[in-house]
Order: structure tokens, then C-alpha cells, then sequence
């Protein structure tokens, strides 16, 4: 049997059925049912898989290459030193400022607890909030444990010596210097103003600058999150 | 009714428009997606790592910190103005490259040049303000800056992680470097060498140039994508 009777022989019933039966096939021409399910349900997936990993419009600056953060330790605000690496496996968003600072550091601890409340209590097991200071004159590990709470009860400050702090604060991309001394009543520190994400690995990740908003910062945080999350 | 019939498509038929369908919601952006790595019409600069903060003096007496150049996109090198014969001529390169970048169209970006002296000692701001009117500096946008020790072994060894010897008298001893830092204080390109190439130099500014302009709407994307996904230029 040739190619052609082959296809002849499947054909014909077809031919006639059509001929003898009257308009029905409307229903039977149809797509078969599990085809736009399945498109349906690949959609899904792909769009699901899109809105895990892809990032938002971020408003920090993300470092690509994050490297290890040297690791430090200074008294702190608990009244005990502790390091960086205790806090290995949270999210650290480091703030350097002053107790005694008129506008840009409260402002920013107020973005920083709209930032714990966005994320809410469960989330915010996995984040800490360091306050360094870049005043250690006046700020003391019992000045910053009455300062930090009218914020937030679990932004922990840390503080030490200028030469303590100073490297810590370099590698931050801080810079602060001190317009005057002990003998001047009421001298204010010129500083930088950025807070820093430290990953759980200890890895800084990205900087929002001075005027990112605590929700903002907050979305950031929790792309961060799920794209951290694993299955596997 | 026949006809009628005849008229309607079959699912088979329909396959036809179904596969066009397979071509857009997979093929296209997949055909996308491979172009934009090959041919790479963005290209941009890895965001290395933050750039040191710091407050030093400069050669006209004033502080001049790390908040001065916030937005500027800035060249740093380290030198001293004793640098003599056989001393990597890092001055000299960078007036070669403000000179060249001055000729780029870099659209509103503002530029910066800073040369950090390890030599505080005898980098006094009046020897360094000497220095730059001998090398031919612009001191509107080029800075030589100094500082205390300490801090300057921090800013230079741990901050842009090159070697100097403080240690010795007259002739210290470093390794040249040049660092690009972005706008947000960030690196973006690290040339170890006393010479780096003017064009490669050329073409980096340029690119975050691009990248800066193209950072607001939905070029940002496109920009965002290739950090994410495309090889960084050697």
C-alpha cells in the first residue's frame, strides 16, 4: 500500500461522516481543553517565577559584588561589646550618628523604625538596626541604652573610641569629624548619612542614600528575603 | 450546512495559531534575551564595592571629605610631591586624563580628580597647592589632599587596598593605583598601574556617564538587567 492510500484510507471516514452528519462539530473543533491549561498554568509559573527573583525598582544601590565586611567589635548599648559577626544570619542595616544630633539621625531612626514596623515582628527576627555613634564623648553605652528605645526597643548602639570607630566608619564610606570638644557646650559632628545592609553572610549589599523612606527601604529588604529564600 | 462546516477550523488548523502564540509568549523573548547578551547594547561597570570615607585637607587649607564629591564622579591616585626620579608619575598621568576627560561628553555629570599625598609631613596644604601649579593642575576640580597617618594608611591600605611605606624618609615607597568612584561612593573601576590605558580610562567614564543618564525610567531596566546578567568590559 502506497503513501497515498494509506492517507486516502485514513481520511475517508472522515469525508464521510462530514457529508452524512449534519453541522455539529462546533464543540468537537475545538481546542482540546488541556492545551490552554496548560498555557494557563506555565503563565502562571513564569509569572510567579518573574515576581520571586526579579527586582523591584530599587531604591538603594545594590553592590553587585558584595565582599565580607571587616569585622569589629565595640561596646554597645546591651552592656556588653558585641561584633559584627554576632550578628551572622540577619539582615544588619548599620546607621552611623549621634545621640546629641539635631536633624538627619532622628530622622533617619524614624525611617529606620517605620522600616521594623512595615516588616512586622516575624520578619524582624531575622534584621538587626546598629546605631554607631560617631560622638563616643558623650555617647556611652548607658546614654545610647536611653537614647535608642524612643525609637525602637531593639536598635542596639554601639560605641568605643574615635580610633576604634574611625576605621569602622571608613569602610562604611563614612566620614564624621567633631566641630569642637568636651570644653564646647553643644558641638555638633559633621557626618555622613547612609544606612548600609549587611548581609546574613556579613556582606554589605547595598546603601540607601540620605531620604530613602522606611516602607522603601522595607521593600528592599524583603526582595532580599525571598530571593534568599531555598527549597532545596 | 456542509460548507458552513468547512468553514469553522479545525483544532488542527488552529495549532497554526497556537505555535504563533508559543513564538511570542517563549521564542521572542528568548531571541530577545540572547541578543541583548551577545550583541550587549548596554554595557556598564561593576559596583565593586563602597569607596573609603573620609575628611582630609587640602592644598588650599580646606577640609575637603568624602561628602565633597557625593554625585562627582571621581578619579583618586596616591602620590607626594617629593616624588622623584623613578617615582611611578601619577600627577602626570592624571593631567593627561583630566585633560582627555575634559573632551568627553559626559551630559550634567560632574567630574572630580583627587591626589592623596602619604607625605603629610612635608605635604603641608602651601607645598601641596606648589605642587599642583608645577604639574598644571586645575584646582577647581582636582585636589591634592592629605591628612594624618593613621587615618591615611586607612583610607589608602584598607579603603583603595594599594602599599605604601610611610616608614621611610625621603623616597616612600607604593604601589600605584587609580580608582574610579561613582556619584554614590561607590568603585567602579580599579586600575593598578602606574600608566593605565587613557582610552580604556576614556571609555569608563563614559559608560557610567550613560549608565547616570539612563538611571530614571525604563532604560533603568535595560541597565539593571545587564549588572545582573552581562559580562563586565575587561
Amino acid at each position: 500500500m502506497s503513501v497515498s492510500e494509506r492517507e486516502v484510507k485514513r481520511t475517508a471516514p472522515a469525508v464521510e461522516s462530514t457529508a452524512t452528519q449534519p453541522a455539529r462539530p462546533a464543540r468537537a473543533r475545538r481546542l482540546p481543553y488541556w492545551i490552554p491549561i496548560s498555557v494557563l498554568a506555565l503563565a502562571v509559573l513564569l509569572g510567579g517565577l518573574l515576581w520571586w527573583i526579579w527586582p523591584p525598582t530599587l531604591h538603594g544601590v545594590v553592590l553587585q559584588s558584595p565582599r565580607p565586611t571587616a569585622d569589629f567589635t565595640l561596646d554597645t548599648s546591651a552592656g556588653t561589646p558585641m561584633s559584627l559577626s554576632d550578628f551572622r544570619g540577619k539582615y544588619v542595616l548599620v546607621y552611623f550618628g549621634y545621640t546629641y544630633c539635631p536633624d538627619v539621625c532622628p530622622i533617619t531612626l524614624n525611617d529606620l523604625r517605620d522600616l521594623a514596623d512595615e516588616l512586622g515582628e516575624p520578619a524582624m527576627q531575622d534584621v538587626q538596626v546598629l546605631f554607631i555613634s560617631v560622638d563616643p564623648q558623650r555617647d556611652t553605652p548607658e546614654q545610647l541604652a536611653t537614647y535608642l528605645p524612643s525609637f525602637h526597643d531593639d536598635f542596639l548602639g554601639m560605641t568605643g573610641t574615635v580610633e576604634q570607630i574611625q576605621p569602622v566608619a571608613s569602610q562604611f564610606a563614612i566620614f564624621f569629624e567633631a566641630q569642637g570638644g568636651p570644653d564646647d557646650a553643644g558641638y555638633l559632628v559633621d557626618h555622613s548619612s547612609a544606612v548600609t545592609l549587611v548581609d546574613p553572610q556579613g556582606r554589605m549589599r547595598m546603601v540607601f542614600p540620605y531620604g530613602v523612606s522606611g516602607a522603601e527601604m522595607a521593600a528592599d529588604l524583603q526582595y532580599f528575603m525571598r530571593r534568599s529564600l531555598r527549597f532545596w | 450546512m456542509t460548507s458552513q462546516a468547512e468553514t469553522v477550523p479545525t483544532w488542527h488548523e488552529d495549532k497554526l495559531s497556537f505555535s504563533r502564540l508559543w513564538y511570542i509568549v517563549l521564542v521572542v523573548p528568548i531571541v530577545a534575551a540572547l541578543a541583548f547578551v551577545i550583541f550587549q547594547p548596554v554595557q556598564v561597570l561593576p559596583r565593586i564595592e563602597l569607596a573609603p570615607g573620609y575628611s582630609l585637607v587640602d592644598q588650599h587649607g580646606n577640609r575637603f571629605t568624602s561628602e565633597d564629591v557625593r554625585g562627582h564622579l571621581t578619579l583618586y591616585t596616591i602620590t607626594y610631591s617629593h616624588c622623584g626620579a623613578g617615582c611611578p608619575e601619577t600627577s602626570a598621568t592624571m593631567r593627561t586624563v583630566q585633560t582627555a576627560v575634559n573632551e568627553l561628553s559626559l551630559g550634567d555629570l560632574p567630574t572630580a580628580f583627587v591626589s592623596i599625598s602619604i607625605d603629610p609631613t612635608r605635604d603641608t596644604p602651601e607645598r601641596l597647592a606648589e605642587f599642583a601649579r608645577q604639574v598644571g593642575a586645575d584646582g577647581e576640580n582636582w585636589r591634592f589632599v592629605t591628612g594624618d597617618p593613621s587615618h591615611l594608611k586607612q583610607i589608602i591600605g584598607a579603603g583603595f587596598g594599594t602599599y605604601y611605606d610611610a616608614t621611610q624618609a625621603d623616597a616612600i615607597p607604593f604601589d600605584p593605583i587609580y580608582v574610579l568612584v561613582d556619584g554614590w561612593g561607590i568603585k567602579r573601576a580599579v586600575y593598578r598601574t602606574g600608566a593605565p590605558d587613557l582610552e580604556t580610562l576614556q571609555r569608563d567614564f563614559m559608560l557610567i556617564a550613560r549608565e547616570v543618564e539612563n538611571s530614571e525610567g525604563v532604560n533603568r531596566f535595560a541597565y539593571e538587567a545587564a549588572h545582573l546578567f552581562l559580562c563586565y568590559p575587561s
